[in-house]
């Protein structure tokens, strides 16, 4: 019993001794988060003289505030030293450690991302969620909810840093990101930004987004409104909800260096609206409807790539699908960037209506 | 008579011992020393990692259990063991003094960028120290109560799954690799930890379960290991996991809930039970071969000693890299000792028995 107590003293003093050097170690990283400007959003473009112009959404935590965020801006040789500069512009310490969105604007994207990508990404603070959007136009609006709802839909697939930086450093696909139209008051969703490397190249249409979509991955969740022409002067409509689609990818061997790849795409939903003439319970009106949607998606899907290797951007990630049918040697061989254009891409759609809604 | 370590303990503070602070890096180094599909390379280790402990449970058998210092003291000197104990008690000690002083140095990075990092090691230090002179025992209670807080980590490994795609792996087997001798000890060291089970005979039933639990522990980390490597293979493209310094903190940082950024910072405190673990058997280690040199000193007094030194040697090496060599040094020597020590063992054991000198 006596020994217990003794060794209980001896504990009791040696943190007693600890604890004034723990309680001021940390004096220099103290954070008190009413002095933090906590940025969310940071906007990325490039200005004159090969420089950036960088700008940062802060909440204004302060209850008596009535601005809900203040928006630092500047113009500065990186985007680390663009914080330092945020710091004399403001009261508030400057961190990015709740970083959630990264814009770049077009002209940056244009020249190149790869650098900025590496220096986020460097930053121990900054995780690989943070999202990545091109901005068509003024990179320093706020457009957080937008893009969040547009990526649930999965027509613009959602980017993060962590798919940026891992399609980039893949020899056999090209990054893509969303691109975001700034139109006066409001900030709408552009299409997407395809990329080559990490350059930017072109552009889906929003409405083509799914297409897209359907023939870059498995999709869990989807809409599609699609025109199949017109029927006594009036346009048909048929709106394809709740998309499932399973991707497969079959690669043939035509020569040396000459491929054909066939991508099939599995689609299943239901039917939540038609402007037809004709009763969907009848299961030939479905079969037929189900061959005209595949036509309609298989031949946007035609353009789409025949513009992809037009631009030389391998977005669809065939180089992946051509690099495991061939050896390490063939594959580093191969100047892949002069392959892809030449390459026979064959889309291919089969679409099964699950359901058509609860009305005849 | 203490109480004796039973074989589920021994898997389970094995198994702790063994899972430090490599775990970060593993996937990393699989990738740039070994190319494509580099967590094959671990087959190879756990191969030979189960070949060592083979041998270590043949000291066990043939010794019939005898503590390993008694086995040379029977045949060799004990002033020519001295400089040999020395030299295992130094190596062992600055082994885990550098694997505490990463855990420190990364965590800094991460938390509190300007505090002295220093100050936290002697955190660790110092609950090293509360451990050491509790006993082999109480730390091998110690260390499940520590699995078991940490080991629902490993679940967290499902969060990966949706973004998981088998093509990132490659057809290609160990393709694009470099400095393949040097990859091979550094990746071999996330093993070593093991070889500290030929100090625990003494404490353990003498029975062939006991190192039944050697096995399972180290079977049981070769599992953990070769999922966690194809996770990083197929989630991060291969170009990007070579980019990566410590890719399992990214893959913490990519779990993502909309409270809460972050999350690694947390996550990561949770690793400081199994590197405090490593940490706590190499300091037990060399202060057993010390113990053997002064048997009359007092066991707290020894300790407090050997982790004083420790930690003033834990000043020299200033930055992560530094740190990164030592530890690669050292892990040279650690892993001469794991295979050397009990091969020099059988022999002295193949003698005595020549000799017709074993004593039952």
């Amino acid at each position: 019993m006596h020994r217990q107590n003794y060794s209980l003293a001896r504990l009791s003093l040696i943190l007693l001794l600890l604890l004034p050097l723990l309680l001021t170690g940390c004096k220099s990283d103290e954070r008190i988060l009413e002095k933090l400007g906590l940025v969310q959003t940071a906007s990325y473009d490039l200005a004159e003289n090969n420089r950036i112009k960088v700008t940062s959404c802060v909440p204004v935590i302060d209850p008596d505030s009535s601005a809900r965020r203040e928006l630092l801006s500047t113009v500065s040789d990186s985007i680390k030293e663009a914080r330092i500069m945020f710091s004399r512009q403001t009261d508030l310490t400057v961190v990015s450690g709740q970083l959630r969105d990264a814009l770049f604007g077009l002209k940056l994207a244009k020249a190149g991302l790869g650098d900025y990508i590496d220096t986020l990404l460097r930053d121990p603070s900054i995780a690989l969620g943070v999202k990545v959007t091109i901005i068509n136009g003024d990179a320093g609006r706020y457009i957080n909810h937008l893009l969040e709802k547009e990526a649930a839909g999965n027509s613009i697939p959602n980017t993060t840093l962590y798919e940026f930086s891992r399609d980039y450093n893949d020899d056999g696909i090209d990054p893509v990101a969303p691109i975001v139209k700034d139109s006066g008051d409001k900030a709408v969703i552009d299409g997407i930004a395809l990329f080559q490397e990490d350059r930017y190249r072109m552009k889906i249409p929003a409405q083509d987004g799914i297409f897209f979509g359907l023939f870059r991955d498995d999709l869990r969740q989807g809409e599609a409104a699609l025109h199949l022409g017109e029927e006594d002067g009036r346009p048909v409509v048929v709106m394809f909800s709740s998309l499932l689609n399973s991707r497969k990818v079959k690669v043939h061997r035509l020569g040396p260096g000459r491929f054909k790849v066939e991508l099939l795409a599995n689609i299943q939903g239901s039917v939540l609206e038609y402007t037809g003439h004709h009763y969907l319970n009848k299961a030939g009106v479905r079969q037929q409807l189900e061959r005209d949607i595949a036509d309609v998606i298989m031949a946007k899907a035609k353009e789409m790539v025949s513009q992809m290797q037009q631009h030389n951007v391998d977005s669809l990630g065939i180089g992946i699908q051509i690099r495991n049918t061939l050896s390490y040697k063939e594959w580093n061989q191969m100047n892949w960037r002069e392959v892809y254009p030449q390459v026979e891409i064959e889309c291919k759609a089969k679409v099964t209506i699950k359901d058509y809604g609860k009305y005849m | 008579m203490p109480e004796k370590l039973r074989p589920f303990h021994i898997a389970v503070l094995m198994h702790m011992t063994q899972s430090g602070i490599v775990i970060f890096t593993l996937p990393r180094n699989l990738a740039d020393y070994f190319g494509t599909n580099g967590w094959l390379f671990l087959v190879p280790c756990i191969v030979v990692s189960t070949f060592n402990i083979y041998l270590i449970s043949l000291v066990f058998r043939l010794g019939q259990g005898r503590s390993v210092f008694e086995i040379m003291e029977q045949t060799i000197p004990r002033p020519v063991l001295y400089p040999f104990y020395g030299g295992l008690a130094a190596v062992w000690l600055v082994f885990g003094c550098m694997i505490g002083k990463k855990y420190v140095l990364i965590f800094q990075m991460l938390s509190f960028p300007t505090t002295n990092p220093m100050v936290f090691k002697l955190a660790v230090d110092i609950l090293a120290f509360l451990m050491i002179t509790k006993g082999i025992y109480s730390i091998s209670k110690a260390a499940t109560l520590f699995f078991w807080l940490s080991a629902w980590m490993y679940l967290l490994m499902l969060w990966f799954f949706p973004a998981f795609r088998w093509e990132r792996l490659t057809p290609f087997i160990l393709k694009g690799g470099h400095n393949q001798f040097k990859g091979a000890m550094e990746i071999y060291s996330a093993f070593l930890g093991y070889e500290l089970s030929i100090l625990l005979f003494p404490y353990v039933n003498k029975n062939k379960k006991a190192m039944a639990g050697v096995y399972a522990g180290n079977l049981y980390l070769a599992v953990l290991y070769i999922s966690l490597a194809i996770i990083c293979f197929g989630f991060f493209s291969l170009g990007q996991l070579k980019k990566l310094l410590y890719p399992l903190l990214d893959l913490l940082a990519y779990i993502q809930f909309p409270f809460i950024e972050r999350l690694e910072n947390l996550l990561y405190g949770l690793f400081l039970f199994p590197v405090l673990v490593t940490v706590v058997m190499y300091w037990w280690a060399a202060q057993e071969s010390v113990r053997r040199m002064l048997p009359r000193i007092k066991l707290s007094v020894l300790s407090f000693l050997l982790i004083a030194i420790s930690y003033s040697i834990s000043f020299i090496p200033k930055t992560l890299d530094a740190v990164g060599v030592w530890i690669t040094n050292l892990g040279y020597a650690v892993t001469g000792i794991a295979f050397g020590f009990p091969v020099l063992l059988l022999l002295l054991l193949l003698i005595q028995r020549k000799g017709g000198e074993v004593r039952a």
